[in-house]
């Protein structure tokens, strides 16, 4: 199990560097120059343009460049943002607990209201639940987050608080403090359902998928033929099995929704890492854009391990590092 | 809890001989009492199992599948029935209808009855049907790998049954596993008991279904092909095995089997199913040495012959099953029977008992002259060179068949 773990980890390092040298092709090729738009709309002295250009060490190939970068990098420097002239690292230090809050958040209502409606809809097959579960989920899943972040804001922040006469509304906006009139916990609801739309949509979809076909398995007749019920079945043998495909799903998606809430996070203001990335590429600011995708990278590939190596926790019949069976 | 366990299996071996003894049981094994109506329906037949006309149709699509179609037998402690017949017969229907497992829709009951101890388990609540699941009747599947659930370890699933019905603590269930799965011939049992289902051989698989189904001592053990999946030693040490645990514990065996081999051994009576119906019933001596109908005869023609030197070829039954929705005219085996006449393609036979028990559904089983076709016939005439049989062989079948039918 420790070699596998130590094996996964050496994978990081080629995939890490691929990561740097991508990020340092775009920065190559799309255009703007980051340093002129310090200045904003007035245009900078010569001197002083100078000056920064080669303090950052953009003058130099772009080659030297990225051996500063990952001499940088290894020394556990990010760099230092352009536009705030702060450390990349502090700036992620202080987003990045809003993202994983929401990710959180939303993993939650994804596993309970997914994960329960598949199941529904796999036992009362055919039924009114599970047409409204299919139709439901083909909905979610064809909606696009903005749009559906924005009817959420129209009905809850809007709507709702003109026809209850401002008794009740949800903020749509920010993640609350001192200036917001909403307690803190309120500003998570609509950012998080908005964010677990479309995976618990498919989570519904792949849970219902896998406990209908585990339910036609061999074992499952063994169970009914012991004599258990058909519920103490579906609970003991059946959803053991179908929720192995669901939870790699989902850990999936956790990695996702901690990196690329960027449309969630722009729609509803909220000060996490995918809104930070959003605003640094607009202001050409690279430091932060390649700190936060690196940052982001090494967080969905510690995911993914710990996904690998839970999935021997569910299923004996992957042992990592020893040999599958002594027969 | 040694104590416990011994005094449970004394208790149930006792109970089982006094309720056999007695007849019709007015209780069953766990105390509740049987359906008065049932009983009385019963009364005096004593059998532990009857299977009355039983009908199992499935609404698909494509039409009515007759799956099972007019079966009956009797099944009593101790006894062995050996059901036999190609894939798609009915048998695996037959015995899921009997557990109550085969899924309603698409399956529907279309008549005839299933009585346990005197009491129907066509009308019995879903509830109590769970009662009698896995405690009073259990079941061995064919493909012993896929039937045990990959996630639990064997000793769990060997032991849940007693949770389930007899009440037994998780330790103690798993204990008494470990006592069943020695007694099935598992190596280490404490040790294997820990074991997850892919870490078992095949065989081992299957000795520890075997000991899944056996846990709470059940009067029936139905067995769904249970060496097919198997290599042929370990076959005949699964055989050898059920047929060990049948003298220790009295329980009877519903054996289903493709192959007429298999049950030869071991079966007291032999009910051959073709196309979801009986084709011919009767005591395994019957079957053997006056098959009556010949479908019996091509089951015996394809079992490979152990005669050393010569090669013969293998005889196998030509053509496929029918499909269960358009079944043919007349008798279901006719296009395939090589001594049908017009009147089989016409008209179905039905099931006749023609000496004692043993009946067949042929037109043509109370002909002396149709039967010397028969397999056994086949060796007479190797054997001995009588000059009547050779002849007899000789001659073109249909002649043959031609004058029996004119004289019946």
């Amino acid at each position: 199990m420790l070699a596998y773990i130590g094996k996964r980890i050496l994978q990081f390092i080629p995939v890490f560097i691929g990561i740097t040298l991508i990020l340092f092709f775009f920065r190559a090729v799309i255009p703007g120059d980051p340093i002129k738009l310090l200045a904003g709309e007035k245009a900078m002295p010569d001197a002083i343009y100078e000056q920064i250009v080669k303090a950052n060490h953009l003058d130099e190939p772009l080659y030297v460049q990225y051996g500063y970068y990952m001499n940088d990098l290894l020394h556990g420097d990010l760099g230092t943002s352009y536009q705030r002239k702060t450390p990349v690292i502090d700036i992620f230090a202080e987003k990045f607990p809003y993202t994983a809050r929401l990710a959180l958040c939303a993993i939650l209502i994804e596993i309970l209201i997914g994960i329960s409606a598949g199941i529904v809809s796999a036992v009362k097959r055919y039924s009114f639940v599970d047409a409204l579960v299919t139709v439901s989920t083909s909905i979610l899943i064809s909606v696009p987050v903005f749009w559906l972040g924005m009817l959420l804001q129209m009905f809850f922040g809007v709507f709702l608080k003109d026809a209850t006469g401002g008794a009740f509304s949800l903020p749509i906006s920010g993640a609350g403090g001192p200036i917001s009139s909403y307690p803190t916990w309120m500003h998570y609801i609509l950012p998080a359902v908005a964010l677990a739309s479309v995976s618990l949509a498919y989570t519904a979809r792949v849970m219902r998928s896998q406990l209908l076909e585990v339910l036609n398995a061999d074992y499952i007749r063994t169970a009914r033929a012991k004599g258990l019920s058909r519920g103490a079945v579906i609970v003991k043998h059946a959803l053991k099995n179908a929720m192995i495909p669901v939870i790699t799903f989902i850990g999936i998606d956790f990695g996702v929704m901690m990196s690329s809430a960027i449309l969630t996070e722009t729609i509803f203001n909220w000060p996490g890492v995918g809104y930070e990335i959003f605003r640094a590429i607009g202001q050409r600011d690279w430091p932060i854009v390649m700190g936060g995708v690196i940052l982001v990278v090494i967080l969905i590939m510690l995911i993914n391990l710990i996904i690998d190596v839970s999935y021997a926790l569910f299923d004996p019949r992957i042992r990592y590092g020893k040999k599958a069976g002594d027969e | 809890m040694d104590g416990k366990m011994t005094d449970r299996e004394d208790g149930g071996m006792g109970g089982r001989a006094a309720e056999t003894v007695k007849g019709a049981p007015a209780v069953r094994a766990d105390g509740a009492p049987t359906d008065p109506a049932d009983a009385a329906g019963t009364a005096g037949t004593a059998d532990l199992l009857k299977v009355e006309n039983l009908k199992m149709y499935f609404d698909t699509p494509d039409g009515l599948v007759k799956a099972v179609d007019g079966v009956s037998f009797t099944l009593n402690l101790g006894e062995t029935l050996g059901v036999v017949g190609e894939s798609g017969s009915g048998k695996s229907v037959t015995a899921m209808s009997i557990m109550g497992l085969v899924p309603m829709p698409p399956g529907k009951i279309h008549g005839g009855n299933v009585l346990f101890k005197g009491q129907s388990l066509i009308t019995i609540s879903e509830k109590d049907f769970q009662k009698i699941r896995g405690n009073n009747i259990a079941m061995i599947f064919q493909d012993p790998l896929s039937s045990l659930n990959p996630v639990y370890r064997v000793g769990k699933q060997v032991g849940e049954g007693l949770t389930i019905h007899k009440g037994y603590k998780k330790k103690q269930a798993f204990a008494r596993a470990i006592e069943l799965l020695d007694l099935v011939g598992i190596p280490n049992a404490a040790e294997r008991a820990r074991d997850y289902p892919h870490q078992f051989s095949g065989g081992m698989r299957q000795r520890a279904m075997i000991a899944m189904a056996l846990a709470c001592d059940p009067e029936i053990l139905i067995a769904d092909e249970p060496t097919t999946a198997l290599d042929v030693t370990i076959q005949a040490q699964i055989l050898e095995l059920m047929q060990s645990l049948q003298k220790r514990t009295g329980s009877a065996i519903i054996m289903i089997t493709h192959d007429l081999g298999v049950v030869a051994d071991m079966a007291d009576r032999i009910l051959v199913m073709y196309a979801g119906r009986p084709v011919e019933y009767g005591t395994t001596d019957e079957i053997f040495y006056q098959p009556l109908h010949p479908y019996t005869w091509g089951l015996m023609r394809s079992i490979p012959k152990r005669t050393a030197g010569d090669k013969e070829p293998l005889t196998p039954i030509k053509g496929n099953p029918p499909s269960l929705i358009n079944l043919p005219a007349g008798c279901a085996f006719s296009p395939r029977c090589p001594y049908a006449q017009p009147r089989c393609h016409e008209e179905g036979p039905v099931l006749v008992k023609l000496a004692g028990a043993h009946a067949s559904a042929c037109h043509f089983s109370d002909d002396p002259a149709f039967l010397e076709n028969s397999p056994l016939h086949d060796d007479e005439d190797a054997d001995t060179v009588a000059p009547g049989a050779v002849a007899g062989m000789a001659a073109p079948e249909g002649a043959d068949t031609r004058r029996g039918h004119s004289d019946g």
